[in-house]
C-alpha cells in the first residue's frame, strides 16, 4: 500500500479531466484510488479527546476515546452548536448563535479565554491551519473571518443565504460555506477574502467536509436526502448519492463516507469508489454530528435527541460504544482533538 | 388543550410582513420535549390505540384523520382539529415490534402550531405489566429569523407542544382506567 501510494502521489485523474466530468463514472478512477489511499497506513495518530456542544444544555461534554468516560462538562451559554478545533489542538472554537458569540475553550485547562462578539446567528465554524478561524452567520449571510487570539473579527464575507456548515481545505488556501437557502456552496479564497464561485448542490445543503487530500468536497443536503460530491478544483458537481432521510452531516473513513440522518436515526454509508450504499447503521434519535478519527478507524456521532455519543467501527460499520453526553448534542463540525 | 393549538394567533400577518417560507428556514436553536406516562394496561392493550398512523382519535383535539400508505413508510395523514385547522404529517419509522413510529409535520400554519421543521417518535415501553407511553419531539420555532415575537419564540413554540403531548398522553391514560 506504502509503495502504491508513492508511486502514484494522488494523481489518478488530472484536474482537467475531472473538470470535463459530468457523470459521477468519470470520477470513480480518482475516487477508487482516494479510497485506496485512505486503506493506507494513517497519516496522523487517532485523537483522544471530543469536544462536543450541547445546545440545549447550553455546554460542552469533553469525552476520552480511550476510556469512553466524560472528563468534564463546562457551562457555555448562548446555545452552542458549531465546533471546530484549532491547529494543534490548544484551542476549541464553539459558535453560540443565541449568544451570537465565538466562545474560545483552552483543551487543556478547559477555561473558557475568550468570548468573540460575531454576527447575528453564527452556526458553523472551522480552523484554517494558520490561525484563522472561519465562521458562517445564518442571519448575515456572511461568512466572518476572525482572529480568535487577536483583535476578534478581522473580515466578512458575501456568501449565499443562510450558510450553515464550514470547512477550509488542509493548505488553508480555499474555504467553503454550505448556503442552506440557497442550494450552493459558496468557494471562498481564502487569501483575497472573496466568494469565487457558487456551485448548485442538492436542496438546503447544511453540513459540508473536505477530504483530507483537499480535492473532494461532501454536502449533506437535507431536503433532497442526498450527498453532493464535488471535486473543489474543477467547481462543479461530480457525483450525488442518496442517503436517509433528512442528513445533516458528512464524516469520511477508510473509503467510505458516513452521513448523518436526523430523521432516520440512522447513518448512511457509501463507499467511495463505488457511489453505492453499503447500508445503514441505526445509531439513535437525530444523529447530528459526525467525525472521523484520524486513522479512519472509529467514527463519532451524536445523537442530538438522546443526548449520547455513539462510537461506530469504520470497518465493521457497526455500534461499539455509547457515552451520555449533555441536552442536546450537535457537535457540528470537526470536534475530535 | 386547544388553547395549545390555538398558540400564536398573531403569527400569520407577522409572516406576512417578513415574506419568508416557513418551510424553506429555521432559526440555529433547535427545541425539544419530552412527554411520558404510566398507563395501567399491557402494552399490546395501548398499543393498539394509539400505533395506528391512520387514526389518531386517541387525542382529544383530533376532529378526523384522513391519510394514505397505512403504517408504511412514507405513510401520509392529514389531521384536522376541533375547531378549525390541520396538520399534514408523513411516517418517517414504524415498528409494530418494538411499539413504535416516527413522524414528522410536513405542513401546518404557525398559528395552529408555532413551530417549523417539526418531527416526533411516540412509542410504547413495557413497565412490569403496565406501559410507559413516550412522546418525543424535535422542532424550531415559529419565527424563522432573529429577534422573534414572544408569541412565536422558543419558548411559546416548546409551551404549545408540551400542551399537545400533555393533552393526549392525559387522555390516554385516563381512557385506561387512570
Amino acid at each position: 500500500m506504502i509503495a502504491h501510494r508513492r508511486d502514484q502521489p494522488g494523481r489518478a485523474c488530472a484536474i482537467g479531466e475531472s473538470a470535463r466530468a459530468a457523470t459521477a463514472r468519470a470520477l470513480l478512477p480518482a475516487l477508487v484510488l482516494l479510497a485506496a489511499l485512505w486503506l493506507g497506513p494513517a497519516p496522523a495518530s487517532a485523537q483522544s479527546e471530543a469536544f462536543v456542544t450541547n445546545q440545549t444544555g447550553d455546554s460542552l461534554s469533553i469525552v476520552d476515546l480511550t476510556t469512553l468516560n466524560v472528563k468534564s462538562e463546562i457551562k457555555i451559554g448562548g446555545k452552542p452548536a458549531g465546533v471546530a478545533i484549532g491547529a494543534g489542538g490548544t484551542r476549541a472554537y464553539l459558535t453560540a448563535p443565541d449568544g451570537r458569540e465565538l466562545v474560545v475553550v483552552d483543551t487543556t485547562s478547559l477555561a473558557i479565554v475568550k468570548r468573540v462578539p460575531v454576527g447575528k446567528g453564527p452556526v458553523g465554524v472551522a480552523a484554517g491551519p494558520d490561525g484563522i478561524v472561519y465562521v458562517a452567520d445564518w442571519y448575515d449571510h456572511k461568512l466572518y473571518v476572525v482572529e480568535p487570539e487577536g483583535s476578534g473579527v478581522v473580515g466578512a464575507i458575501e456568501v449565499g443565504q443562510s450558510p450553515s456548515g464550514v470547512a477550509v481545505t488542509p493548505d488553508g488556501s480555499t474555504v467553503l460555506t454550505a448556503d442552506r437557502d440557497s442550494d450552493e456552496v459558496s468557494i471562498v479564497d481564502a487569501r483575497a477574502r472573496k466568494r469565487v464561485a457558487g456551485i448548485k448542490v442538492g436542496q438546503r445543503p447544511f453540513g459540508v467536509t473536505i477530504d483530507p487530500s483537499g480535492r473532494w468536497a461532501f454536502t449533506a443536503n437535507v431536503a433532497s436526502d442526498d450527498v453532493s460530491i464535488i471535486d473543489i478544483a474543477a467547481r462543479e458537481v461530480i457525483g450525488t448519492v442518496k442517503v436517509g432521510r433528512r442528513p445533516y452531516a458528512v464524516a469520511l473513513a477508510g473509503g467510505r463516507a458516513f452521513v448523518t440522518d436526523q430523521y432516520g436515526g440512522t447513518v448512511s454509508v457509501f463507499g467511495l469508489g463505488s457511489l453505492r450504499s453499503m447500508g445503514t447503521i441505526e445509531v439513535g434519535d437525530h444523529p447530528e454530528g459526525i467525525a472521523a478519527d484520524a486513522d479512519g478507524r472509529f467514527v463519532y456521532v451524536a445523537c442530538w435527541m438522546d443526548n449520547v455519543l455513539v462510537k461506530i467501527d469504520a470497518a465493521k460499520l457497526n455500534v461499539v460504544g455509547r457515552i451520555a453526553v449533555g441536552d442536546g448534542p450537535r457537535a457540528f463540525g470537526n470536534f475530535l482533538k | 388543550m386547544l388553547k395549545a393549538f390555538a398558540c400564536g394567533l398573531a403569527a400569520a400577518a407577522l409572516l406576512a410582513v417578513v415574506g419568508v417560507d416557513p418551510s424553506a428556514a429555521h432559526g440555529p436553536s433547535r427545541q425539544k420535549v419530552t412527554e411520558k406516562v404510566e398507563i395501567n394496561a399491557p402494552v399490546d392493550k395501548v398499543w393498539a390505540a394509539i400505533g395506528n398512523f391512520q387514526d389518531m382519535s386517541w387525542h382529544p383535539a383530533i376532529e378526523k384523520t384522513e391519510g394514505t400508505g397505512a403504517n408504511g413508510v412514507g405513510a401520509t395523514r392529514k389531521l384536522t382539529l376541533k375547531g378549525g385547522g390541520t396538520i399534514d404529517e408523513k411516517l418517517n419509522k414504524y415498528s409494530a415490534e418494538t411499539h413504535t413510529y416516527g413522524y414528522e409535520i410536513s405542513n401546518v400554519d404557525v398559528k395552529v402550531l408555532p413551530v417549523n421543521n417539526y418531527s416526533s417518535t411516540l412509542s410504547v415501553t413495557d413497565a412490569g405489566g403496565k406501559s410507559v407511553v413516550e412522546w418525543k419531539g424535535a422542532f424550531y420555532r415559529g419565527f424563522v429569523n432573529n429577534d422573534p415575537p414572544p408569541e412565536l419564540n422558543d419558548a411559546a413554540a416548546v409551551k404549545a407542544v408540551t400542551g399537545v403531548y400533555k393533552a393526549g398522553l392525559d387522555a390516554l391514560k385516563k381512557k385506561f382506567g387512570g
